[in-house]
């Protein structure tokens, strides 16, 4: 029992990056209709400069994060800019190859400056965890959870109680009709990427004293998140949450119980039975996100 | 001077030209229709105005400047509020939710936007009930009020009005044109309409539309008196209920 709390911490300590990635990734896909292949990247991205700030330039570490962030919102804009506005009119595919080719100048650039060799990012505690009763709690994770849950809950809040929330619902679910109303669609498809990469680059902050920091993080987060997002119901937002947790916590246990060689595998088993068994993911595809 | 007025405009789509010339004139305070068959180029001449379609040619005037090639970004703040074909409700936002967003191209703060949607109820009681219903969930009818008030949240000069008669029964059919008549005390409307009955009903200038280029003009009562036109338009009876 001691150690099924303690799997569990972890794997919803785990899970909760996945869950971030995941909702970056709905929020692209619902308003411009085109998954980014680069959001993986941007957790990358901003692991990296994290490394740049807070061990290569040596600054304190609240100082680094918040440059880092503020860094991850600039990317957004340039990202927009550079890979999608250009492209927007035209039909999906171009787009999608442009965020695959985004993917690799970002992961080979960081390459040439960094070479192949991990860098370490330590966490933001000096304490490395509390003891509660029987589980340990690592404050890495603890941190992962408890952003997780505010970033969920400003998410509610900004999407269902705000008015940009509104419009920027309405420009994913009629690009043409919101124009007509007088929202300026690019102007919410840019708040969408930067919102989006402050999203992945945080997850990649918080997740890289866990992992290594390194250029394959990014396509590991990502791949496990894209998974998130079809489990829990491709382009739903609580499903890109329930999804991201489910994935983190079976792949823990599935590393413990099973396997700990196989522990990647394990998120795509669980992936394929959802394709075979339930594509529409737990929470389905409501008709009311459908247009 | 017209509010809107439309001089040789020609729109194509690829190869297709959908409008060949078309040449209207809106005065301000009136109820213009344009009646046509489908794919006439009425829609056509809409998504122009609103700038949804870039014309190649020919010029389009509001209120005495030129708003051809501009965004409907652009042209629904300037006053004109294009009611599209469709309805094109949100169908993921509530009732109450789509009809505040009506005043997106106004710089008003969110609880006037609300004050003002709680106060649209009042023109259209029917919907009032179904505030926090989600878009998708409301039947035809209902879709078109939303639709017709979210349009009026921009407190538009003029009100572009696609087909709102399209696909809903014929006690509907009288209950949102009672509420255009109603409408026309404040704002001027230009209409497009198959149902041309209903359509010159309420209108003070009727224009026909054929093949992308305006065939007719007049005053409700001249068309009706046009026996070609009657007997394309209105119906083989049409004589008789006129």
């Amino acid at each position: 029992m001691d150690l099924v709390l303690q799997l569990l911490f972890t794997g919803i300590g785990i899970g909760a990056v996945y869950a971030l990635v995941a909702l970056g990734f709905v929020l692209i896909f619902r308003a411009t209709n085109v998954v980014n292949f680069a959001q993986g990247e941007f957790s990358m991205v901003a692991a990296y400069l994290m490394v740049v700030f807070s061990v290569d330039l040596g600054w304190p570490y609240w100082l680094s994060f918040l440059i880092a962030l503020a860094g991850m919102a600039l990317f957004g804009v340039i990202f927009n800019l550079g890979v999608y506005y250009p492209l927007r009119n035209r039909t999906y595919l171009p787009v999608i190859i442009a965020t695959i080719g985004a993917s690799i100048l970002l992961s080979n650039s960081v390459l040439a400056i960094y070479g192949p060799q991990p860098q370490v990012l330590q966490g933001w505690f000096d304490t490395p965890g509390i003891q509660l009763g029987p589980v340990y709690l690592d404050s890495q994770y603890l941190l992962i959870i408890g952003v997780t849950i505010l970033l969920v809950l400003f998410n509610f809040w900004f999407f269902e109680k705000t008015l940009l929330g509104k419009k920027l619902q309405a420009t994913s679910q009629d690009k043409e009709m919101a124009s007509l109303l007088g929202i300026s669609v690019s102007t919410m498809i840019m708040i969408t990427f930067i919102y989006s990469a402050v999203l992945g680059g945080l997850a990649g902050i918080l997740v890289a004293p866990v992992l290594f920091v390194s250029i394959q993080m990014g396509s590991t987060i990502a791949l496990k998140a894209f998974a998130a997002t079809i489990i829990g119901g491709f382009g739903d937002v609580a499903g890109a949450i329930v999804g991201g947790l489910a994935l983190g916590v079976i792949e823990t246990f599935g590393a413990a119980y099973i396997s700990v060689p196989y522990k990647d595998g394990f998120a795509f088993l669980v992936l394929i039975a959802f394709l075979v068994f339930r594509p529409q993911g737990i929470f389905g595809e409501r008709v009311a996100e459908k247009a | 001077m017209p509010l809107l007025e439309i001089r040789n405009l020609v729109v194509r789509y690829g190869e297709i030209e959908a409008l060949r010339g078309v040449t209207i004139a809106v005065e301000q305070g009136q109820v213009v229709t344009l009646l046509g068959a489908n794919g006439a180029g009425k829609s056509t001449t809409l998504r122009a105005i609103s700038g949804l379609a870039k014309p190649a040619s020919g010029d389009i005037m509001f209120d005495g400047h030129s708003i051809a090639g501009l965004g409907p970004e652009a042209i629904v703040r300037l006053g004109i509020s294009h009611v599209p074909e469709g309805r094109r409700v949100f169908p993921g936002l509530t009732v109450k939710e789509n009809i505040m967003l009506g005043a997106s191209n106004r710089k008003v703060s969110a609880s006037q936007i609300s004050r003002e949607a709680d106060a649209m109820f009042d023109l259209f009681p029917d919907i009032r009930a179904f505030s926090n219903a989600l878009g998708w969930t409301l039947s035809g009818g209902q879709l078109q009020m939303v639709a017709v008030a979210r349009g009026l949240m921009a407190k538009p000069r003029l009100l572009l009005l696609d087909e709102p008669s399209l696909g809903l029964a014929p006690v509907i059919v009288q209950a949102v044109f009672r509420i255009i008549s109603q409408i026309r005390k404040d704002t001027t409307v230009l209409l497009v309409e198959q149902n041309a009955r209903m359509g010159l009903s309420v209108a003070d200038h009727g224009f026909v539309l054929e093949t992308g280029r305006i065939v007719l003009g007049g005053k409700p009562d001249e068309l009706w008196g046009n026996e070609a036109i009657a007997a394309a338009y209105l119906g083989g009876h049409a004589k008789t209920h006129a």
